[in-house]
């Protein structure tokens, strides 16, 4: 069983450490392409694992290091939550790391460049499959160092690592801020563990002074906050993801800012129960905060990926805004539970639709700047003319994180709005409701603005030479792509498993969440 | 034993907010790093006075934690004292304020 719960993270992590000694081997024959093919190897085997788990459907899968003091014990535990969205991670790993192979093939130091890439992945994987605090934090750490070094890849451009040297410092007092809160926890209840932590809280809830529960509270929305791009701690964002390669954009943008949600959604829901602790409002207010002010300034942008770097923050927005919504429900209306997993569904959905749609556009925009050697949107006007399965792929992203009603990306805020508006009687959802509409229209306004442009003008004459990019780089774009139609197509089983890991979190199955369900409930 | 560990976790804070001020107030980014230092030495000092209720001895689970972030705070210094090498090659300067490129 051990060897079983640790295999992913053991594929991911000897992958990444034999990939400089398969680039000096492949060197030797001439070959470099191997050690690219061993590294989307290593991506394949990880996603087909989660997938065959999912699939399988016997979660969740335990296993404890049980070590002779008790202290010492180390547990793992895959349940449908970290499956869920250790898919997401593995499967986008996957689809960078064969966009890499014609991307990246003029920058040297590759081999640190998968071995980074693998062990960013494997800090993400990580971070959901660990059962206890502190190991969270040595995942945490894991994922962050890869990243900032991936940021500040480039290292030949000025840009690149002075916004290296901003994430760097935000993000890392950021975790210490979290590691601090993880102490005080550890100082009042002496276990790190998840489920004794919950149990010890729940227990001593009227000896615990209440006022450094909250305290705890605040400072985990604000340590993790910095990687889920809440806005007071946003600016990173829109200076380093634009730095990146393309490639790392796109696993920036798409997952590793999803794993600060996944990490206040998880302590939030299993460390302190949303019924007992009084935190909805605030989280919806920062959500709604995050989403206006970062809609707003996408309109000033014309760099295209500082135009998709701020509409992913947007995004989280309304990440936070469901994780809010569930908990504020939770806290006011404990009884309906309905309405709860329903925020929470809309909020799990909306991580997986913005997982594979900003990707694609990060992977898709990518091409246009390899292509172009610009990323100025006045420039790059009419691109789509010249590249028309990257431009038609590109659009199909926008449309669906535009939220246009038969793609996914309508339904996963459609979910979140619904649940708003089962209870007309509160004054506050109701206001928020409006204030988020506004903003998806917003959102969709420039969404559009953006594919008129890409897609839809004639090419002025500086991009005469163009044409499609490499085959490598064409395929990820268009696999993403099919999968934005195929989860519009089978959206009845995908909501049927993002039902699961609600129904871990809310601690009740959910049953029969279907969207002629919902519908009918309208 | 109680007193000293109120005494401790005083200083962990004091500590932090130290490591805080000198993030937001220094110009140099090799002071910003030590800034960043000090936190972490702010926050492992916490972590062990944490361990310190249990009996008269540190709890183990604590020194462990406090290990691997030592470890952990050393490859980040090392990760930001790389980046800051090529700071100085692009700019031959440390100085924020010769460093705002970026917008907002």
């Amino acid at each position: 069983m051990l060897w079983c719960c640790l295999f992913p993270l053991l594929v991911l992590l000897v992958g990444g450490l034999t990939t400089p000694v398969i680039g000096f081997l492949s060197r030797k024959i001439g070959k470099e392409k191997i050690r690219d093919a061993w590294a989307v190897l290593a991506f394949a085997i990880t996603t087909a694992y989660f997938l065959y788990i999912i699939s399988n459907g016997n979660l969740p899968i335990t296993c404890k290091i049980k070590l002779e003091p008790e202290w010492a014990s180390v547990g793992i535990k895959i349940d449908a939550f970290s499956a869920y969205l250790s898919l997401i991670f593995s499967f986008l790993g996957l689809m960078v790391s064969i966009y890499s192979v014609g991307y990246m093939e003029k920058e040297t130091g590759l081999d640190e460049y998968y071995t980074l890439l693998l062990t960013l992945v494997a800090g993400m994987v990580g971070v959901t499959m660990v059962d206890d605090l502190f190991t969270l934090y040595v995942m945490w750490e894991l994922m962050c160092i890869s990243s900032y070094t991936l940021v500040s890849f480039r290292k030949y451009r000025w840009e690149a690592v002075e916004a290296g040297f901003k994430y760097l410092v935000m993000s890392t007092i950021g975790s210490l801020i979290a590691l601090y809160s993880i102490s005080l926890l550890y100082g009042i209840t002496g276990t790190l563990n998840f489920s004794e932590l919950s149990q010890l809280i729940l227990s001593n809830l009227a000896s615990i002074p209440r006022d450094t529960l909250y305290y705890i509270i605040a400072m985990i929305i604000a340590g993790f906050g910095v990687t889920a791009a809440i806005v007071p701690f946003h600016t990173w964002l829109p200076d380093a993801h634009p730095a990146a390669p393309s490639s790392i954009s796109a696993m920036l943008s798409g997952v590793v800012i999803k794993t600060g949600a996944f990490a206040i959604f998880k302590i939030l829901f299993t460390v302190f129960y949303p019924t007992k602790f009084y935190y909805g409002s605030i989280l919806i207010l920062f959500g709604l905060l995050t989403m206006t002010v970062a809609n707003i300034m996408v309109i000033l942008q014309r760099d295209v990926k500082r135009f998709l770097a701020y509409s992913s923050i947007a995004n989280m927005g309304y990440i936070i805004l469901a994780l809010g919504v569930s908990t504020y429900i939770a806290y006011n209306h404990p009884t309906e539970l309905g309405a709860v997993s329903l925020a929470l569904l809309g909020g799990l959905f909306h991580i997986l639709n913005h997982a594979i749609g900003k990707g694609l556009l990060f992977l898709g925009a990518g091409c246009f700047i390899h292509e172009a050697k610009t990323r100025d949107l006045t420039k790059l006007e009419g691109i789509g003319v010249k590249m028309p399965i990257s431009a038609a792929s590109f659009s199909v992203g926008l449309l669906n994180l535009a939220g246009v009603p038969p793609l996914s990306g309508f339904w996963s805020k459609f979910f979140i709005v619904m649940a708003m508006l089962a209870f007309p009687a509160d004054p506050f959802l109701y206001a928020s409701t409006i204030v988020f509409i506004v903003n998806m229209f917003i959102a969709a306004g420039y969404y559009v603005w953006l594919l008129e442009r890409i897609s839809l003008r004639s090419p002025s004459e500086h991009l005469a030479k163009i044409t499609e990019a490499k085959l490598s780089m064409v395929i990820p774009v268009l696999i993403l792509a099919i999968l934005c139609i195929l989860i519009t197509i089978f959206i009845d089983p995908v909501v049927e498993i993002i039902a699961e890991p609600v129904s871990v979190l809310v601690g009740s199955t959910v049953s029969n969440i279907k969207i002629s369900l919902i519908l009918g409930g309208v | 034993m109680m007193y000293l560990q109120i005494f401790y976790a005083n200083i962990a804070i004091v500590l932090i907010l130290v490591g805080l001020y000198c993030i937001a107030s220094k110009r140099n980014l090799l002071k910003i790093i030590i800034g960043i230092e000090i936190i972490t030495v702010g926050v492992n000092l916490n972590i062990l006075t944490m361990g310190l209720h249990k009996a008269d001895y540190v709890d183990p689970l604590a020194q462990e934690m406090t290990i691997i972030s030592i470890a952990i705070g050393a490859a980040v210094a090392a990760i930001a004292l790389s980046i800051l090498i090529n700071v100085y090659r692009h700019y031959k300067t440390l100085d924020t304020r010769k460093l705002r490129r970026l917008r907002w």
